[in-house]
């Protein structure tokens, strides 16, 4: 019995053979110009609270596109942009404005987002966490010209954009990738502070 | 004895903990857990080597950072089922193991190793917080 019982113990033990997956590549980083209009839209932030998009006129806006429980590009896209708000100056941070916009509304509720927003440590007094019903959430997605599946239950495909909003409401460039450079959208929105945004 | 075999015989790793590894993991951890996936170097942190950093933590720690996450590593209790966060604990507790020499294994106390190898929350019921078993 013994025996019996030590072999079961070095089966339990020893990991079994298994093929370790392959994990996908991340993609190129691209970023292209735009002159997309964004349409206004009302969601939720981080704090159950009614967010309108029109109360960003006036400013420019760090777009990011992810959801929390994202496993690959969503932490590079919201570090990036904690380091773009990290290099602005005080009186650069006045005028610029982030905005993080859920792809999955079924786990991001205010309170997830909140978590979340808290383990990036970011200044709140100048970045929302954003959610809303799929309904509410789509025409904000098509806008921006970002498209989410769900795979899984936390688990969505969706395309990884980080954009650059003028303060007119209208998308001037855009980082399509999963590691947008904080240097590049730093001086992206510096060109736009200026009023002159250079591609 | 007979469940004493059964409960040892249901500790493997199995392709559920593989699949969920590879969904939610692999990026950052990398295929052995060694902090080496292909967005590692992109992160703010470099994930650990689960070899120098599991084995000092109890499950409940490590049940704690893939429930609530840490930095960047997202919370996945919000998504997951308490079975799989567990799967997922097991699969780190593999991998931890994974490429260790004789003398490792001499070392590591397999009584430990093989308590902690026992699906517990399994046997036992998982250890939800009070207010979740409440009907």
């Amino acid at each position: 019995m013994i025996p019996l019982l030590v072999l079961v113990l070095v089966f339990a033990l020893v990991p079994q053979a298994a093929a370790h997956p392959e994990p996908p590549r991340p993609a190129k980083l691209q970023r292209s110009v735009s002159n997309q209009a964004i349409k206004n839209f009302t969601l939720t932030d981080q704090r159950g609270q009614p967010f309108e998009s029109a109360k960003l006129k006036g400013k420019i806006v760090v777009v990011g596109f992810g959801y929390t429980t994202c496993p690959d590009v969503c932490p590079l896209i919201t570090a990036a942009m904690r380091h773009v708000q990290d290099g602005l100056s005080s009186s650069e941070k006045s005028d610029v404005y982030f905005v993080t916009i859920t792809t999955d509304p079924e786990i991001d509720n205010p309170q997830v987002l909140a978590g979340y927003a808290k383990r990036y440590a970011v200044d709140l007094t100048h970045w929302s966490f954003l959610t809303g019903n799929e309904a509410l959430l789509k025409p904000v997605w098509q806008s921006f010209g970002v498209k989410a599946t769900r795979k899984a239950r936390g688990l969505v495909d969706h395309t990884a954009l980080t954009a650059v909003v003028d303060r007119a409401g209208v998308m001037k460039f855009a980082y399509h990738g999963t590691a947008p450079e904080p240097k590049t959208i730093l001086a992206d929105v510096r060109e736009l502070l200026k009023g002159a945004a250079k591609p | 004895m007979l469940l004493s075999c059964l409960l040892l015989a249901g500790c493997g790793r199995n392709p559920r903990m593989d699949a969920l590894y590879a969904q939610r993991c692999i990026n950052c951890h990398g295929p052995s857990g060694q902090g080496d996936g292909p967005i590692a170097a992109s992160l703010p942190v470099k994930p650990p080597d689960f070899r120098q950093t599991v084995e000092t933590k109890s499950n409940a720690q490590i049940r704690r950072i893939i429930a609530h996450g840490r930095g960047t590593m997202p919370a996945f209790e919000p998504a997951l089922k308490p079975s799989e966060i567990n799967d997922m604990l097991q699969m780190v507790r593999f991998l931890s193991r994974e490429g260790r020499d004789l003398q490792w294994w001499e070392k590591y106390d397999t009584l430990v190793a093989a308590h902690c190898s026992v699906p517990w929350e399994a046997v036992l019921g998982v250890d939800d917080p009070p207010e979740a078993k409440k009907p």
